[in-house]
């Protein structure tokens, strides 16, 4: 390829891959822009105060809170059978793989469909019936992600750290985990972003009682006819998750791992 | 645990959590009639914590319930907490699953609930029954009065207690419109007329389904043209028109049609941001408050339509899983008090139309509502609700609501 | 070793088994009135029958948005793997951005997509010039243009990601050995690049058509009220407190589960000889 033309794809791929996010960023500074202006005819924060009073700071939270749980939920028990996987402890890793394919297959919203009457029956209180939902629906990104990093880890690890009078427990939490760290903070971020974003959920189990930042934003964008106030939410829902991929992403090009590994992104990398 | 007993062992517990879930539901509703004295239930209330699920849009009503009726209720030794959700659907869903789990300590105490939300949980026996008619402020009710016997057709029955009245009305700027309309069908002709500067919201809303409804008579030549019971064949006759209509008039609205607001708030906006130029609610008295703060403007005017407006009253219901029902009911009464019933009825508080009658009341709790200061937006509820139309029964909602997605919003 | 090492992944399998096992049992039953909202459970196909017009224009509809956003997703995301394997100083921009598009909330670029997209949107003002003020209907109109779109946009950084990841290690060597084997740069390309790339394409084309055909927000925010696709259909149906509308849900639910097994199983299938292909194709 030429020089040109190869700068000219770039811009095209940087076209396609920022256009779309281009009108929340500007909408979110509007204080008025009716149409058919290319601009803006006045800048401001209206957006913001009616967001704010709407409840976001709190949605926001929220959200913090049901990531942080479901991630809490996900990451050990993904690691656990990330660890089978990786290390090939078990012949037929046929049957945990096509377990784990399970969430990824059927649509999120026909098992809470399913689950929600059950739930309530059985007397789960929402906000644990949501954390247990997302928490298996992010199961298979932490388990393909720690498999992958077990995979490139001995497992003469936490043999040796055996060998050296260490009990099982200590040699996989002082030995073995330090030496995933990597790989379980990645495990944990994707957990952390499918609770994070999750919208239908949220919404089907959580019977419109959990108001996290999207189901606010879901609301307000299907016909609050308030643009500013929409792209402020949406402006605030999207920057926690995607400062912390890029900042996990500037962490790990740092790190001193061969420059192939760096761009790894298994299959586990889908993020919703 | 070897893979042989791991499936079984998970299938197991699956199994058992269906099994659980498919418990026999009952079916009949669970009555408690008050016949014991009032201060005995009032004992049995005190220390109960009562949960009111309510729909959590309209700011003024979440005010005076937490500012207003909370502080009475805990004056009496209950504890009203407020549950906000965004559709009664949402508590309807909730209670009906636990009533079919047989739960007697549901998370529901009391719903604001009226129409087909009433009638589905008549039907599922997810109400606790003959409570309403022994209150002890059930007294200032008139007994013949229909809005309060009936909710969109179904006989009360002690099954609710009713809390406030309401006439859907068509508010409208002066200022821009200079030839009010003096009907509904009127006013579907000055919108086709004006393009963009008239919406609704969008059924199965609230606001937006009222709206359909009050259409439909426009359009069949009056309230009484329309069997107040479902009818299919009615039904069929009666919607191809309004459907056309409707579906004429899309073009014309603001955005063309292609997004509705998603309900009285978000038109309310719309309306207050001047992109339309009427604005349509079952709550009329808080527009004097909204034209009071500046948010409506000062030019805000009731349109007033010859033929009428449909009218009902909305109640407070006790799920028969309530675990607090002498709390509840307690509740309920202190809400159907002519003192609460009076602050509430003031357009700073929340301004909804009583439910009492106020010939019933004692002179001093009268005065109350005599003091009640007149709105220059809004005309007495005497005057609104001339002409009243009934409401259709609730079997009528959903086939309109799903009638109006499919011909309406679907084949634009 | 096999049981110990199974105990270790047991946690995971086990909430996996029955969380999804007893949702999908549960939605089944609820299809067959087996679990009513309220009232006795009896066992019928009323919700099938009821639903039975609005399922089969739901798959329709569902494939509609599914397959072109995928495919579309799939070019583009090609397109910018191999972009980002040419190097260069600007590889590393490209590579955050895909990340950064990733994880955006879906919920979030529809919201996006549609002050970009829709009547009165910025594209709709940018072309006013041109247009003289008439623009399609790409967000709600007679086609899911916006929501095909939105798909398509954060499905193809996924894409771009995994083929990356796929087709790096060793890359530079392969693209040397094949330069000294006389191979020109359309050629390195054709016979090379992308025959290596296929695996790692059919794979993430798959996840991405599965997720779309599960998906609700994109379509619910951005596609036409009638007809919808299923997860519209099964979420407005479950809503309804009607006592019909929640088995016609429920059957709308487990339509739209059996089309996503039904995309899965031929495909998974069919990749391991896709691999075997392209194993031929670069050797």
């Amino acid at each position: 390829m030429r020089r040109s033309t190869r700068a000219a794809a770039y811009v095209l791929a940087l076209v396609w891959l920022c256009v779309p996010l281009l009108p929340v960023i500007v909408w979110a500074g509007a204080e008025r822009w009716s149409f058919p202006d290319v601009l803006p005819q006045a800048w401001g924060l209206a957006g913001w105060r009616d967001a704010g009073s709407a409840g976001l700071p709190l949605a926001l939270l929220r959200s913090l809170g049901l990531g942080l749980a479901v991630s809490a939920v996900a990451t050990p028990l993904g690691v656990m059978t990330g660890r089978v996987l990786g290390w090939r402890l078990t012949r037929r890793p046929i049957v945990v793989v096509g377990l784990l394919l399970v969430p990824l297959v059927l649509p999120p919203f026909a098992v809470a469909m399913g689950l929600d009457v059950v739930l309530i029956r059985i007397g789960l209180p929402e906000l644990v019936s949501v954390v247990l939902l997302l928490a298996v629906v992010a199961i298979p990104y932490t388990a393909y992600t720690s498999a992958t990093g077990f995979a490139r880890t001995s497992p003469e690890l936490e043999a040796q750290a055996r060998a050296l009078g260490a009990t099982r427990r200590q040699a996989r939490l002082r030995v073995v985990l330090p030496a995933m760290r990597g790989s379980i903070l990645v495990a944990a971020l994707l957990a952390f972003l499918v609770g994070w974003s999750d919208y239908v959920v949220t919404l089907l189990v959580g019977g419109g009682q959990l108001v996290t930042a999207p189901v606010l934003l879901g609301s307000a964008a299907s016909g609050s006819g308030n643009d500013a106030m929409v792209a402020a939410m949406a402006l605030a829902t999207l920057l926690p998750p995607v400062l912390l991929v890029s900042a996990a992403a500037g962490l790990r090009w740092r790190e001193p791992v061969a420059p192939e590994n760096t761009v790894t992104m298994p299959e586990s990398e889908r993020m919703r | 645990m070897s893979p042989r007993h791991l499936a079984p062992a998970a299938a197991a517990l699956a199994a058992a959590l269906l099994a659980g879930a498919c418990a026999a539901p009952a079916a009949e509703s669970p009555t408690e009639s008050v016949d014991r004295p009032w201060d005995e239930v009032l004992a049995e209330a005190e220390g109960q914590t009562v949960d009111l699920w309510m729909y959590g849009g309209d700011d003024r009503g979440n005010a005076y319930v937490d500012d207003v009726l909370a502080p009475a209720a805990a004056d009496l030794g209950v504890t009203l907490r407020r549950v906000p959700v965004a559709d009664t659907k949402d508590a309807m869903r909730r209670l009906l699953a636990e009533r079919a789990a047989g739960a007697d300590d549901g998370s529901v105490d009391l719903v604001w609930v009226n129409g087909d939300n009433f009638a589905t949980g008549q039907e599922a026996g997810a109400w606790l029954c003959g409570w309403s008619d022994d209150l002890p402020n059930a007294d200032y009710v008139a007994p013949e009065d229909p809005l309060v016997s009936e909710d969109f057709g179904v006989a009360v029955e002690g099954c609710e207690s009713p809390w406030h009245k309401a006439q859907f009305t068509f508010a409208y700027d002066s200022a821009r419109v200079s030839d009010p309309p003096t009907t509904v069908a009127g006013l579907l002709d000055w919108a086709e007329a004006h393009p963009g500067r008239f919406t609704y919201p969008a059924p199965p809303d609230f606001t937006g389904s009222v709206f359909v409804r009050q259409a439909l008579y426009a359009l069949s030549g009056g309230a009484d043209s329309v069997p107040t019971t479902f009818d299919r064949e009615a039904f069929d006759e009666l919607t191809p028109a309004l459907w056309d209509r409707l579906r004429d008039l899309a073009p014309s609205l603001w955005r063309e049609g292609r997004t509705h607001p998603r309900d009285q708030v978000a038109l309310d906006r719309l309306f207050a941001d001047g992109q339309v130029d009427f604005t349509m609610t079952y709550g009329p008295a808080t527009l004097t408050d909204l034209v009071d703060s500046g948010t409506f403007p000062s030019t805000t005017r009731v349109l007033g339509v010859t033929d009428g407006t449909v009218g009902n009253a909305s109640f407070l219901a006790i799920p028969a899983s309530s675990p607090d029902r002498s709390g509840a009911m307690v509740v309920a009464d202190l809400a159907l008090s002519p003192q609460q019933q009076a602050a509430k009825a003031d357009p700073d508080v929340w301004g909804q139309f009583t439910v009492l009658d106020l010939d019933l009341l004692e002179s001093d709790a009268r005065r109350a509502f005599d003091r009640l200061p007149d709105s220059p937006v809004v005309p007495a509820y005497e005057e609104l609700s001339a002409n009243a139309q009934p409401e259709l029964s609730s079997a009528w909602v959903t086939p309109l609501d799903e009638g109006w997605r499919r011909e309406v919003l679907g084949r634009r | 070793m096999t049981s110990r090492g199974l105990r270790g992944a047991a946690p995971g399998i086990v909430s996996i088994t029955v969380v999804s096992g007893t949702g999908m049992v549960a939605v089944l039953a609820t299809s067959v009135g087996l679990m009513p909202l309220y009232g006795r459970p009896e066992p019928s196909l009323d919700g099938w029958r009821a639903a039975a017009p609005d399922l089969v224009a739901g798959i329709g509809e569902s494939l509609l948005i599914a397959v072109p956003a995928t495919v579309l997703a799939a070019v583009v995301g090609l397109g910018l793997a191999m972009l980002m394997l040419g190097g260069g100083r600007a590889v590393s921009v490209v590579r955050v951005a895909c990340l950064a598009v990733l994880a955006v909330p879906h919920l979030v670029g529809a919201t996006s997509v549609s002050l970009l997209l829709g009547d009165g949107g910025v594209a709709a003002r940018l072309a006013t010039p041109v247009t003289s003020g008439t623009w399609p209907a790409l967000v709600g109109g007679p086609w899911p243009v916006a929501t095909v779109l939105e798909l398509a946009w954060k499905e193809s950084a996924f894409v771009a990601l995994v083929v990356l990841a796929a087709v790096a290690p060793g890359h530079r060597a392969r693209m040397e050995v094949a330069a000294g084997l006389g191979a020109r740069g359309w050629q390195r390309v054709t016979r090379v690049l992308v025959p290596t790339a296929v695996p790692a394409v059919g794979a993430a084309s798959l996840v991405t058509l599965v997720y779309a055909i599960g998906s609700y927000e994109v379509a619910w925010l951005l596609g036409r009220a009638v007809p919808e696709p299923l997860p519209v259909l099964a979420f407005r149906l479950f809503g309804s407190i009607e006592l019909t509308d929640r088995p016609a849900a429920a059957a709308a639910a487990v339509t739209g589960a059996a089309l996503a097994v039904c995309v899965t199983l031929p495909a998974l299938a069919a990749l391991p000889r896709l691999r075997s292909l392209s194993a031929r194709g670069s050797s």
